[in-house]
């Protein structure tokens, strides 16, 4: 008996459900009821009175889990039938003529109607299954790419090190104190790189399963464009920026440490890459749907060609030594990530001189 | 400096901990580090150090937890050292009473002037000095606390009510960072609403009347989920 009960109760079935479940049935049998009971009043006729605890049991063996319910609703409806509805009214009488034939219906009902509802329910669990393994796929690839693309910028500044590193140790004696201050300059700015590429990859883990799921919260524009400069500042003392704010306070939702990782990705790029003398200018724009940041420089410009791919993290290729451009594509890549997930839009447009990325996030 | 300063340093990263000791010793102060909470501990009862670094991730209890018992009894200035993304972290360790925090990785010139601004407040509220009698004063901005006058360059700046109850607050721990919560509750009072927009409208106020480009603030400045820092106090 315990299991052939256990197989008719389905495993996934917990306390708290089957409670449930018994609920569900036994208001649907006494709804069922009670209805019979209206409608016996008033027309006498026991056939239809049937019908509407078979339209109860379909419900039932519909919405619980198993077969449980159904078969122990189909034997409840059996017994009212018999007893409340059928001459001689309120006693059993399994004599009756025909009276098997409605058991076995009602059974057959149930039975036929829970095995299809149990059915569609492990397929939809499949499907849902199948999607999320899917998704799954999609993300180990963008990470695996990611990964490679890191680790082969990683290497550059890690064999500096290294090599610095090693040379000052092995040949320290032979070196005189021009070349030693050298070798460590030489680390400390290799590993102020490497600091900054892996402040960018850790902003990338704050973005949660992916798309549109960052922690957002009301930020002032201004402070996060302020706090951009002064960070970025730290890093490149000598860098030159023109930075100007609406005159009225902005407040939109945003992650800001994600979005002070996009401007100083920005603007990093333009006073490292764009070759100009002219500052760069970072000023916010405010438009009716959404807030747009601009970093303008006013430099030698990017192939048109190459500003196309250029947020896709892509190898960089043709004539620009990959020194000189290491790490752009990534840092870029990493900025669209995270705008997108802000829901909003960033872009490069050529200038006459120079190039203007510019990012919007909605309001 | 006759007697020389005494740190204790709390961190379990070796190379971390080198590179701190010698930079400390190197400026002339006096150092003992301990890789472990419980090792700290005892350093700081048994020494009575002048300033704590603390780093908050320890091998055998939580730095907060430590905060917390040391401000049982003691008021020494502690600098936590933490890691940057971690906004949440140093809030909290700030309002269980950390007097500030330095974000890795940090040069040494930074980790020098933190300690410098926490040791000349500790110096200050330990000598009783006249601190809230004498103005503020940095780079042509005067601050009468008295008088409740903020002149900037000579010329006089007219903030409301709020406003100055809240640079004043700033100017007073000049150079440390004030958390949102702590600046609401001190200008609006323990039961105001901790929705900080209202702090946010306020400061961008005090900006355009305080600094020539908003953007690029010289006095106030945003540590972006924590709180505001103000520009030190140039007087000591």
């Amino acid at each position: 008996m315990q299991r052939f009960l256990h197989f008719l109760l389905p495993k996934i079935t917990t306390k708290n459900n089957r409670r449930k479940d018994a609920l569900i049935t036994l208001l649907l049998l006494a709804l069922a009821t009670a209805l019979s009971f209206l409608y016996f009043r008033v027309s006498r006729n026991s056939a239809n009175v049937a019908l509407l605890y078979i339209l109860a049991l379909v419900l039932i063996a519909r919405v619980t889990d198993g077969y449980f319910w159904g078969i122990f609703a189909s034997m409840i409806g059996v017994v009212c039938v018999n007893f409340l509805f059928t001459y001689p009214y309120w006693a059993l009488n399994f004599t009756l003529a025909g009276y098997p034939v409605t058991f076995i219906g009602m059974l057959a009902i149930s039975f036929i109607t829970s095995a299809a509802a149990t059915h569609m329910k492990q397929q939809m669990q499949m499907l849902a299954e199948r999607e999320r393994l899917l998704v799954e796929a999609e993300k180990e690839k963008m990470r695996a790419n990611l990964l490679r693309a890191i680790s082969h910028d990683l290497r550059t500044p890690l064999t500096g090190i290294i090599g610095s590193g090693a040379s000052y140790l092995e040949n320290g004696d032979a070196l005189d104190e021009k070349q030693k201050k050298e070798l460590v300059k030489q680390i400390y700015e290799d590993s102020n790189w490497l600091l900054n590429m892996v402040e960018n990859l850790l902003s990338v883990t704050r973005i949660q399963g992916g798309e549109a799921n960052v922690n957002k919260s009301l930020e002032s524009v201004e402070e996060v464009v302020s706090e951009a400069v002064i960070r970025l500042k730290k890093r490149l003392p000598d860098a030159r920026i023109d930075v100007s704010v609406p005159d009225e306070l902005i407040l939109i939702p945003m992650d800001a440490i994600l979005i002070e990782q996009v401007l100083i990705n920005l603007m990093e790029n333009a006073v490292l890459h764009s070759k100009s003398e002219l500052p760069v200018s970072c000023y916010v724009e405010d438009s009716e749907n959404d807030i747009i940041f601009h970093v303008r420089d006013y430099g030698i410009g990017i192939l048109p060609e190459r500003i196309k791919t250029i947020f896709d993290g892509t190898a960089y290729t043709g004539n620009i030594s990959a020194d000189s451009s290491r790490g752009m594509g990534i840092g870029l890549s990493i900025c669209k990530t995270i705008i997108s997930a802000h829901k909003g839009i960033i872009a490069a447009s050529p200038c006459p001189q120079g190039t203007d990325f510019h990012f919007s996030l909605p309001k | 400096m006759n007697a020389k300063t005494y740190i204790v340093l709390i961190e379990d990263e070796k190379n971390i901990c080198n590179f701190i000791a010698t930079t400390l010793t190197a400026q002339g102060y006096k150092v003992s580090a301990a890789p472990n909470a419980r090792s700290g501990l005892s350093l700081i009862t048994s020494g009575c150090p002048d300033l704590v670094l603390l780093d908050l991730g320890l091998p055998d209890r939580d730095g907060i937890e430590i905060i917390r018992e040391i401000r049982t009894w003691a008021s020494i200035p502690i600098i936590v050292i933490s890691a940057r993304t971690q906004e949440q972290e140093k809030v909290l360790a700030l309002d269980c009473g950390a007097d500030d925090y330095i974000t890795k990785p940090f040069g040494s010139s930074e980790l020098m002037a933190r300690i410098r601004t926490a040791l000349r407040h500790s110096n200050r509220l330990q000598t009783g000095s006249r601190l809230n009698q004498r103005p503020y004063r940095a780079n042509g901005l005067v601050i009468d606390f008295e008088k409740r006058l903020v002149t900037l360059n000579g010329e006089n700046i007219h903030l409301t009510q709020i406003e100055f109850k809240i640079v004043s607050l700033l100017a007073r721990s000049s150079g440390k960072v004030i958390t949102y919560d702590s600046i609401i509750s001190h200008v609006w009072g323990p039961y105001a609403d901790d929705n900080n927009r209202i702090l946010r409208v306020n400061m961008a106020n005090i900006r355009r009347k305080l600094e020539q480009n908003p953007a690029e603030p010289h006095y106030i400045f945003t540590e972006i989920g924590i709180g505001y820092r103000m520009l030190e106090d140039q007087e000591g």
